[in-house]
């Protein structure tokens, strides 16, 4: 039969090599599914493209499944699409259920990636059209919407937006690149600091200090405190991991997935805020959204289901455009453009192979993470075991090398890492919050192209409003989520009075 | 792209001389025993990795090719990537590619003087700073600009295939009679400098026509294509590789392109494959080329482009490292394997040693600069 035509052990084996790989690329904080796909990307020039692309979804699977071992386990987001992975698995390994976590998000990546899998093999041209009818003023409301999970994030909504703006100022510093449409000029860049910050502060070191060194910086203010007991953490002994806990999160897995997806179609809009979506979206249906940020395993479930939602949706406008959905399939252009292989509207038809291949390659990377992270999943839980005398130090490490490889070896992102480390460290005593800062870090840069590309582009606000159907409906998803942020803010402010 | 050669004949030497030391007994035998065998594995993968002699001794065993382009899908990595496989091979060093960009890379140059960090570049490497780039300098005065060793013939103009725009000379006439034509560019490179030439053009066709064509900046690709289908610009500068399967896509399709100018020499195009790429054959692309398609740059001469990649090096960097990448690079184009390789990449090869290609490319940022000088009044 033609559709396993590509199934040679080879095939089998590099994908299945590539996912194991991506997994601790995914599972060391600062590494990420891009970087592992860089790392591989010249391998592929002598494997040939079948073979070399199954090397590299494996890892892209692997990778952005991987993140979340540390989200959940150490509070470091392996990767940003982990971050509101951190939000609730980490409350749920603090109380000694990072095992359950664990299993829940594994579980939930699998669901969101088959999910994807199958929308990108019966929709991918359709779905491509259905992109292209997103313009700049879309995609600025999607961020907006994705923004408005700032205020869901907080629990004071006012230094919680406060916070989030803050991460929106700081994310804009640096040159307004032409590569985003920019005019190429700098700003916010304090004087005598140019040469520094003329590429501004990079992501992974920045959340990779936020979260890792932050913590680190905060035991050793109020003492280190023991790590927990293997019995502390072992699901098997005290109670059965159980399927039943999806019982009624069906909606919510499909939903995140689907959301995930989505957001993979729309190049620009970027892997983050798939997660983020996703995640704001299950707290907004949910029926204890009080419970989310304390240690809700729907919010795990949803978080991983949209990441992994992305990898089938990044690749639709890759294989039926020719445009990467996100940084991770940009790099994956690579071993087309190496092989010499034209990616746009006609790949698929004209190179059904590799398009079964590559379909192929997805569905056995997803097996093979959910296989090899589901029976590992009790040595990864033992982490939260070792000393923390021993962990921290290795954790520290693990982020200095992370920061200083991102970029292929830029000194001042180990300096990033240490600044924040520090602001994350202060913005506890602040009370300032750091889901928001990051939330806000990442999506700023994003809106702001959008906001400014729409105005260049229109010359007129009200075009926000009137562009479109799809622009309307995104004005009432964001005007619900701000409301049902106020509303639960209320609620939750009044809860606390009542109890004291 | 990490292109390792390592000594074969070391490590066998080393391997033949090495005698395990098997003391089994105590623990602190089995101890020693432990040691030792990681020490011998240490050492013996101390010697893996040495790798051989250098095309020169002074050349550095280990070189990273940095290029100013973040992409590892683009052709920047690709012709990097090529020339870095083949210079490593005939070197017998390692040469990694780095996808830093074009101002990380260039710090990046600026700080080693040593050599072990080269950058492989193209044209925007002088527009970025002739377009007034923050931060980019005239690389012929703050660094060393060396060898040029392919084209890419692709640099590409498109309109929608439903455009009333059938080829350049109605967008120049259009922009003549007064209806305002909007380009989508990246601003400050090459995408910049042929919406620049089309500005030029309309005005030696009438003086201030080159006010009704006007840029729309955008950025990747994928914004510009997006620029179209969204009715904001009504040409779009693209690529052969990027763009030629729209143009394949029937007129009814939203999606559907066609090209109206290619940047190019004609004498560059028809270095390129006769099969072209997709349906545009080489013959099909001349089409889109000077003499056949003309953008004047002056009442004389038509404006071309050809996209050239070359090496820059650190302003301080011994010329001999130079010198010796310049003959390992001739000795690579004489055997002419790589040429091969070029053209199944869609480049057209154009080795020009350092001293020639510096004059060469210092004379295309002098025309190009003048243009854009004049433009800007």
């Amino acid at each position: 039969m033609e559709l396993f035509d590509s199934l040679s052990p080879l095939f089998v084996l590099l994908t299945i090599g590539g996912t194991f790989v991506g997994i601790i690329f995914g599972a060391i904080p600062g590494m990420t599914a891009t970087m592992a796909v860089a790392v591989c990307l010249p391998i592929t020039y002598s494997l040939g493209l079948e073979n070399g692309l199954a090397l590299l979804l494996g890892l892209y699977v692997g990778g952005i499944s991987g993140g979340l071992v540390p989200a959940i386990l150490l509070g470091i987001p392996g990767t940003p699409s982990s971050i509101t992975t951190t939000l609730d698995g980490y409350p749920m390994a603090q109380q000694g259920q990072g095992e359950k976590a664990l299993r829940i998000g594994i579980v939930a990546s699998l669901v969101g990636g088959l999910i994807s899998l199958l929308i990108l093999d019966f929709f991918a041209p359709a779905l491509a059209d259905f992109a292209i009818k997103f313009s700049y003023v879309e995609k600025f409301l999607i961020i907006l919407f994705a923004l408005t999970v700032m205020a869901a994030l907080s629990s004071d909504l006012l230094l919680g937006i406060f916070s989030g703006f803050l991460g929106i100022f700081i994310s804009l510093i640096g040159t307004y690149d032409v590569t985003n449409g920019g005019n190429g000029e700098w700003r916010l860049i304090p004087p005598g600091t140019e040469y520094w910050l003329q590429d501004g502060f990079s992501l992974l070191p920045l959340l990779i200090g936020l979260f890792g060194l932050a913590t680190v910086l905060e035991e050793a203010q109020t003492g280190m405190q023991p790590g927990m007991s293997q019995k502390d953490v072992k699901v098997g002994k005290h109670e059965r991991f159980s399927f039943r806990i999806f019982n009624g999160q069906w909606i919510n897995l499909i939903r995140s997935s689907c959301i995930g997806t989505f957001v993979g179609i729309l190049p620009g809009v970027g892997g983050s805020a798939a997660s983020i979506l996703s995640y704001s979206n299950a707290k907004t249906f949910s029926k204890h959204p009080e419970r989310f940020g304390k240690g809700e395993p729907a919010g795990v479930m949803a978080s991983e289901a949209g990441n992994n939602g992305l990898t089938g949706g990044a690749l639709v406008p890759l294989l039926s455009l020719g445009i990467p959905g996100d940084s991770t399939t940009a790099l994956l252009i690579g071993a087309f453009t190496l092989q010499g292989v034209q990616v746009g509207p006609l790949f698929i038809g004209n190179n059904p192979g590799t398009w079964d291949a590559m379909i192929w390659a997805m569905l056995i990377a997803n097996i093979a993470m959910f296989v090899m992270m589901y029976f590992a999943i009790r040595y990864f839980a033992m982490v939260v075991t070792i000393p923390k005398h021993i962990l921290f130090p290795v954790i520290l490490m693990m982020c200095v090398i992370g920061a200083y490889t991102i970029n292929y070896g830029i000194m001042f992102d180990v300096w990033t890492l240490l600044i924040f480390g520090i602001f994350g460290w202060a913005m506890g005593k602040l009370r300032l919050e750091v889901a928001p800062f990051i939330i806000g870090f990442i999506l700023g840069p994003s809106a702001e192209v959008y906001f400014v590309k729409t105005l260049e582009s229109f010359g007129d606000v009200s075009i926000f409003f009137t562009k479109s159907p799809i622009a309307m409906v995104l004005w009432v998803m964001i005007i619900g989520s701000v409301v049902g942020s106020i509303l639960l803010n209320r609620s939750a402010a009044k809860r606390i009075r009542e109890n004291s | 792209m990490y292109a390792h050669s390592c000594n074969a004949d070391g490590l066998s030497e080393g391997a033949r001389n090495f005698k395990l030391p098997v003391t089994l007994g105590s623990g602190r035998e089995i101890m020693n025993f432990t040691r030792r065998t990681l020490l011998a594995a240490v050492g013996a993968a101390a010697i893996l990795v040495q790798p051989v002699a250098g095309f020169s001794k002074d050349l550095p065993r280990n070189m990273r090719m940095v290029i100013g382009s973040t992409s590892t899908g683009g052709d920047t990595y690709q012709a990097a990537a090529i020339v870095a496989d083949a210079l490593s091979d005939k070197l017998g060093i390692n040469i990694k590619v780095d996808a830093v960009g074009a101002a990380a890379g260039f710090k990046a140059l600026a700080r080693d003087k040593r050599g072990t960090t080269i950058m492989m570049f193209h044209d925007f490497a002088y527009l970025a700073e002739l377009y007034g780039g923050k931060g980019f300098e005239n690389p012929f005065e703050a660094f060393t600009v060396g060898a040029t060793v392919a084209t890419n013939p692709a640099n590409a103009y498109l309109v929608s295939k439903d455009s009333p725009y059938q080829n350049m000379s109605d967008i120049l006439q259009a922009a003549v009679d007064g209806t305002r034509v909007r380009v989508a560019i990246q601003p400050g490179g090459v995408s910049e400098i042929g919406f620049s030439a089309m500005k030029n053009a309309a005005n030696v066709m009438k003086p201030g026509a080159g006010e009704n064509i006007v840029a729309v900046n955008t950025g990747s690709q994928s914004d510009k294509n997006q620029a179209m289908w969204d009715g904001l610009a009504d040409v779009i500068n693209g690529s052969i590789q990027a763009n030629e399967q729209f143009t394949q896509l029937p007129e009814d399709d939203q999606k559907a392109m066609r090209f109206v100018w290619l940047t190019s020499t004609e004498a560059t195009l028809k270095e390129a494959p006769e099969a072209g790429m997709g349906k545009l054959t080489r013959d099909a692309m001349l089409q889109y080329a000077e003499p056949e398609t003309s953008v004047p740059l002056d009442e004389n001469t038509d404006f071309t482009f050809d996209k050239e990649f070359f090496f820059i090096f650190n302003k301080d960097m011994d010329p001999e490292l130079i010198d010796t990448i310049d003959g390992a690079l001739a000795e690579i184009y004489d055997e002419g394997n790589i040429q091969e390789r070029e053209k199944a990449a869609f480049f057209t090869p154009n080795f020009q040693p350092s001293a020639v290609a510096r004059e060469h490319l210092r004379e295309k940022r002098e025309t190009y600069g003048k243009l854009i000088k004049d433009l800007d009044g």
